[in-house]
């Protein structure tokens, strides 16, 4: 009894010494937790590359046929047959257009804003959330008559004009604590020194604002390669539709064959892993810092 | 302090000279009030895109959804018909059905996403290898393009996908997760959801890893349990955080169309149209823009309400700096 009480409080002190940042050493609810994540978020990519390899006429049996297969490339060739480069293409000019765009314009805004403290600037900064937060969906409607009325639509720049409207609000409103966090002393000895206000925002501001400006530009990059209901509207011939719009529109129309669509979806998604790897230690901390001030 | 330095640096600049009295840092702040005048020249590209690109299609919109517009009209003079398209939106019981359906979305995404996110992130507080792994895994696929994963569930919810092959082997039958009338929106809204846990999770994970430590170990030497660590320490804690968090979760969830759109494209028949939903197919599938339109301004409205919240509360400090 006396040992057992002895036991448990020695583990107990243990545990705690263990972990000074104050995280209890994980029990088995905890591990349960983390399986069940691992299953909800690792499994439905494992289906989408296993799916991707399968030959057409393999899916719809049990899953033990799922899994015992002979993969094939077959998807990933009709893919390739179905227009993949020319839209992987379209895919790249939006998203980088999109991105050189609302970069330029967010930073060079976020920077005019970062010091106003008068009371308007609440009023502007309430203006972009509320731009920010509008629905797609609404905004899609009047943006598909402007285009019209200016014989924009079915252009590539349509669709970067509309994307860098919905993402500029939001990208001004991330990219402001950067600039903000520019050291007022730096700006002023840069003016003393005879820069110039805009060799000072490109030369010493933007430098430091670096890595605001990486993960505004990324989150960009990552929005605008996904998103499609603007490109399904604005471009009218779907032959010059990028990958997004390509998979929306087969997924909607043509939803039985699967190994076609998880390739088209494989393929969409590559290079948002390969940007991902590269930026994933900037988004991690900067999401946190733009979601919650 | 700084200001004083500059004006003793540079006398010259001043050209306005304040009182002695008054002293330097009157001085100071007029001279930076000129910079910052000229400062606020670099809100002018974004200012004037806005305008154009935003601006002017929002009272196009409004125009649009006081009018009778039809694909034909589309780019003709518009025919004015006064309040007759918001009318009909709020007469039709397709309407009701889809506020319907937006109010049991928002409250799904919003209350699996937050629950979500906030278990998510008591379990991977850690810096394991493994927790670490299962973070950025989860960021991952929470960056990939919303209609990749909507695929992915279609496919996974489909009758041949896994979730059905499981089902059919543990005897439940095929279940029709996105062919039935009724159940159509929870499983699209559990999709919507699972897709915006991995966000919330980062954001009470940071809030989490905030606390200080000395709280949560004072906590443990009072010996308390678990689940009173979590409800007396840890969710007070993280309260403001997910103030911000819920209003952005509801937003996000209203203005959602991407899962609907790829998995059942509004269907079976209207069951999975949300408002915002509704107000696009309206206006790109029957061509009635005027009536689409009323329905965006309609769904437009609820955004302005949770827009002066949300900026209230996150800008309320700004004046003050």
């Amino acid at each position: 009894m006396s040992k057992g009480h002895l036991l448990t409080a020695e583990r107990k002190r243990s545990r705690r010494l263990s972990n000074n940042v104050g995280i209890e050493s994980p029990g088995g609810v905890t591990w349960s937790l983390r399986a069940l994540l691992l299953v909800l978020y690792a499994l439905p990519l494992f289906w989408l590359i296993l799916t991707s390899f399968e030959p057409p006429g393999n899916v719809g049996g049990s899953a033990i046929e799922m899994l015992l297969f002979k993969p094939t490339l077959e998807s990933y060739r009709a893919a390739l047959n179905g227009g993949l480069l020319d839209a992987a293409l379209q895919s790249l000019i939006i998203a980088g257009g999109t991105t050189a765009l609302t970069l330029g314009v967010a930073c060079s805004a976020a920077y005019g804003l970062a010091r106003v403290t008068a009371s308007g600037v609440v009023l502007i900064l309430g203006a972009l959330v509320g731009l920010q937060m509008l629905p797609q969906t609404a905004t899609v409607i009047p943006l598909f008559q402007v285009f019209g009325a200016v014989h924009l639509l079915n252009t590539q720049l349509a669709v970067i004009l509309a994307d860098a409207a919905l993402l500029t609000p939001w990208a001004t409103l991330l990219l402001r604590p950067f600039f903000r966090a520019v050291p007022e002393e730096l700006e002023e000895s840069a003016a003393l020194d005879g820069a110039s206000q805009f060799r000072t925002f490109i030369s010493i501001c933007i430098p430091i604002a670096r890595n605001g400006a990486i993960t505004v530009g990324t989150l960009v990059f990552m929005l605008s390669w996904g998103e499609f209901l603007y490109a399904i509207n604005l471009i009218l011939s779907p032959g010059k539709y990028p990958l997004s719009a390509l998979l929306a529109e087969q997924v909607t129309e043509f939803g039985s064959n699967w190994p076609n669509l998880m390739a088209l979806a494989a393929v969409t998604a590559l290079p948002i892993l390969v940007l991902f790897i590269f930026t994933y230690r900037f988004l991690r901390s900067g999401l946190t810092l733009g979601a919650v001030k | 302090m700084l200001t004083i330095k500059k004006e003793k640096a540079l006398p010259a600049l001043s050209t306005v000279r304040a009182t002695p009295a008054i002293g330097a840092t009157e001085r100071g702040s007029r001279r930076s009030g000129r910079v910052r005048r000229r400062r606020t020249l670099y809100v002018l590209p974004a200012a004037v895109f806005l305008v154009v690109m935003s601006g002017y299609p929002l009272v196009q919109l409004v125009r649009m959804s006081l009018a009778n517009v039809t694909i034909a009209t589309l780019q003709h003079a518009w025919a004015y018909v006064g309040l007759q398209n918001y009318r009909q939106a709020f007469g039709s019981p397709v309407f009701g059905q889809a506020l319907d359906h937006t109010i049991i979305f928002v409250i799904l995404v919003f209350g699996v996403g937050m629950a979500g996110g906030f278990t998510a992130a008591l379990v991977l507080r850690g810096g394991g290898r493994f927790t670490v792994f299962l973070l950025a895994l989860m960021v991952f696929v929470w960056s990939l393009p919303p209609v990749v994963n909507g695929s992915i569930w279609r496919f996974l919810m489909d009758q041949y996908g896994l979730l059905n092959i499981v089902s059919r082997g543990v005897g439940t039958g095929t279940v029709p997760f996105l062919y039935s009338p009724g159940g159509s929106i929870y499983s699209v809204a559990l999709v919507n959801a699972w897709a915006a846990v991995p966000f919330t999770t980062l954001v009470f994970r940071a809030a989490l890893l905030g606390i200080d430590p000395v709280i949560i170990e004072a906590g443990r030497v009072d010996g308390v349990r678990k689940w009173q660590e979590v409800k007396f320490i840890l969710l007070p804690a993280v309260r403001p955080t997910a103030f911000v968090l819920g209003v952005l979760m509801v937003v996000y969830a209203f203005r959602s169309f991407d899962f609907i759109y790829v998995m059942t494209d509004g269907g079976p028949g209207t069951a999975t149209n949300t408002l915002p939903f509704l107000g696009y197919s309206e206006a790109f599938t029957q061509y009635q823009y005027g009536l689409g339109s009323a329905i965006s301004v309609i769904a437009g409205m609820f955004i302005l309400v949770v827009a002066v919240v949300y900026s209230r509360s996150v800008f309320r400090h700004e004046k003050a700096k």
